[in-house]
C-alpha cells in the first residue's frame, strides 16, 4: 500500500495533517508520495482533487482504495491505516 | 462605487502618491552611489527612516524595508529558524495566521522543524496557559498576529510578551499587518513585527520588518548591503518616502479617525443585527472589521450579487479555496457558519450613506437568493 498526499504550503489544515501523518509514519511503514497542490498542478489534476485540502489517497496495486480529505485526528488516521492493512 | 474591503487593501492617499512621484523625479540616484546624486538620495532615505522610527518609537537600525508583509513574515520566520537552528527547531503559532505565516511554517516542517499551534478560547483569543506549557527549551520562536484579518480578533500581545520574556532563548514575532495604522502599537513588546503600507493608504510593494536591535536573523535575499545587511537590493527610495508619508498620515488625527470607525461599526452592527445573518466578529474585535455568515446562501454568490450593485466586500474562505474558515470555526464551532462567512471592512472614509446602501442591497439580495 502507498499513499498519495496532496497538500498546499499556504494551508493551515495541511500543516496540522502533515504533522499528524509524520506521527503515523513513526508507527506504520507506508510509502508516501507528497504532491504540492500548486507546484505539481498537472499531476494533482489527474487525481480529481476538489477544493478541500489536504487529500490522502490510499493506493493498492495502483488502484485507489480509500480517500481521506481534510482534518482528522492521529487516532483516526492510525485506525484508517490499520483497517486498510487488515482488509 | 462603495468600497468596504479596506482590510484587503486601501486606496492610496493622494498625498502619498504625490510624495512618491516627487521622489521619483527629484532623486534619481542610487543611495549606495558615492557621487552627489547618491548622497542626496541616501539623505532622503535616512530622513524617511528617521521619521518612521520616531512614529513607531524605535531605532532606525531596527527597520528593514521589504516588498510587503509577506516578505516580512517570511524573513522573520525563516530568518530566526535558520539562524538559531543550533538552539532548537520548535516553533509555536496559531491557526488564525495569514498564509504568509503558514507557508514558511509548512516549509520549515519539511526541513525537520516542529510546529505547534496554541489553542484558541471561545472568544478567539489564544489560551495563555497553554502557550506557557507549550514553550520548551528548544522553542526558538512564537509567531502570533496582533489582529486576525478575517474577524478582527485582537490577541493579548502584552500578556503573550510577558510569557515569552520568561524564556530568553525564545523570540516573539508578531504580524501587525492589520494593526499598523488602525491601532496604536507598542513594538517594545515584541522582537520582530511585520506590516505593509498598502493597509494604511500607502503603496503596494513596500513593507517593513521591525527587528529588535541585537537580534540576528539569516537574510532571505543575499547580496550587497542595502539600507540594512538583512535585505539586499537597491533601496526603493520612492517607496520608502511613500511609506513614511503614509505612516505619518495614518497616525495624524488618529483618535478622531478611530472614533469615527467605532461609530460606523456600531451603526453597521445595529443594521446587520436586523438582517437574516449571523455576526461573527466579537464585540471586542477591532472596529474596522465585521465578519458575518449568511444562512443558506453561498458567500461567493452574494459577493457577485453585491458587486452588481457596485458594492465590494470580501468572502472569507480561509486559505483553502472552498473550505471552511478556520478562524470563524474557532469562535463559532459551526462548520455551516464557517463556510459562508463574509467580511465587511470599513475605514474612517466610510460614510453612513454607504452603509445604508450596502444594507439595502444585502437585504434585497438575501431575499432574492433565498427564493
Amino acid at each position: 500500500m502507498k499513499v498519495i498526499k496532496i497538500t498546499a504550503v499556504w494551508c493551515g489544515t495541511c500543516l496540522i495533517m502533515n504533522k499528524t501523518w509524520n506521527k503515523v509514519l513513526k508507527e506504520k511503514n507506508i510509502e508516501t508520495i507528497s504532491l504540492d497542490y500548486d507546484m505539481d498542478e498537472e499531476e494533482v489534476q489527474g487525481y480529481q482533487v476538489g477544493k478541500k485540502l489536504p487529500v490522502f489517497i490510499f493506493m493498492n496495486n495502483n488502484q485507489e482504495i480509500k480517500r481521506v480529505v481534510g482534518e482528522h485526528s492521529y487516532e483516526d488516521m492510525l485506525k484508517i491505516v490499520s483497517d486498510l492493512e487488515n482488509e | 462605487m462603495i468600497y468596504l474591503d479596506y482590510s484587503a487593501t486601501t486606496p492610496v492617499n493622494k498625498e502619498v502618491i504625490a510624495s512618491y512621484t516627487t521622489a521619483c523625479e527629484k532623486f534619481i540616484g542610487n543611495p549606495n552611489s558615492l557621487h552627489r546624486l547618491g548622497v542626496e538620495a541616501k539623505e532622503v532615505i535616512d530622513a524617511s527612516t528617521k521619521q518612521i522610527a520616531n512614529i513607531l518609537n524605535i531605532k532606525t537600525s531596527e527597520i528593514i524595508y521589504t516588498s510587503g508583509a509577506s516578505e516580512s513574515n517570511n524573513t522573520a520566520i525563516k530568518g530566526i529558524a535558520l539562524k538559531y537552528a543550533n538552539r532548537g527547531k520548535h516553533i509555536i503559532s496559531t491557526e488564525l495566521e495569514h498564509s504568509s505565516i503558514i507557508g514558511p511554517l509548512n516549509y520549515l516542517l519539511s526541513l525537520g522543524y516542529e510546529v505547534d499551534f496554541v489553542s484558541l478560547k471561545d472568544n478567539g483569543e489564544i489560551d495563555l496557559e497553554e502557550l506557557e506549557n507549550l514553550i520548551r527549551d528548544d522553542t526558538i520562536l512564537v509567531s502570533i498576529s496582533s489582529v486576525n484579518s478575517e474577524i478582527g480578533i485582537k490577541q493579548p500581545i502584552k500578556e503573550i510578551s510577558n510569557i515569552i520574556r520568561k524564556h530568553p532563548k525564545c523570540f516573539f514575532h508578531c504580524d501587525m499587518t492589520q494593526s499598523v495604522g488602525k491601532e496604536k502599537i507598542d513594538l517594545s513588546l515584541v522582537d520582530l513585527a511585520s506590516f505593509s503600507a498598502q493597509k494604511f493608504y500607502g503603496m503596494k510593494g513596500i513593507g517593513i520588518l521591525y527587528k529588535r536591535e541585537g537580534l540576528n536573523i539569516e537574510p532571505l535575499i543575499h547580496g550587497g548591503k542595502s539600507t540594512t545587511i538583512y535585505r539586499s537590493g537597491t533601496p526603493a527610495l520612492p517607496l520608502v518616502v511613500s511609506i513614511a508619508k503614509a505612516l505619518r498620515l495614518a497616525y495624524e488625527d488618529f483618535s478622531n479617525k478611530y472614533k469615527q470607525v467605532e461609530e460606523m461599526n456600531k451603526y453597521l452592527r445595529e443594521k446587520m443585527s436586523k438582517l437574516d445573518v449571523h455576526i461573527n466578529s466579537p464585540i471586542n474585535a477591532i472596529p474596522h472589521i465585521l465578519n458575518f455568515s449568511l444562512i443558506n446562501i453561498k458567500a461567493e454568490t452574494m459577493l457577485h450579487a453585491l458587486e452588481k450593485d457596485d458594492i465590494f466586500i470580501s468572502t472569507q474562505t480561509a486559505c483553502a479555496v472552498g473550505d471552511y474558515s478556520r478562524a470563524v470555526y474557532a469562535i463559532t464551532k459551526d462548520k455551516e457558519r464557517s463556510s459562508s462567512s463574509m467580511r465587511v471592512s470599513i475605514s474612517h472614509l466610510t460614510t453612513k450613506e454607504e452603509i445604508d446602501t450596502f444594507i439595502s442591497s444585502l437585504e434585497k439580495n438575501i431575499k432574492e437568493l433565498k427564493r
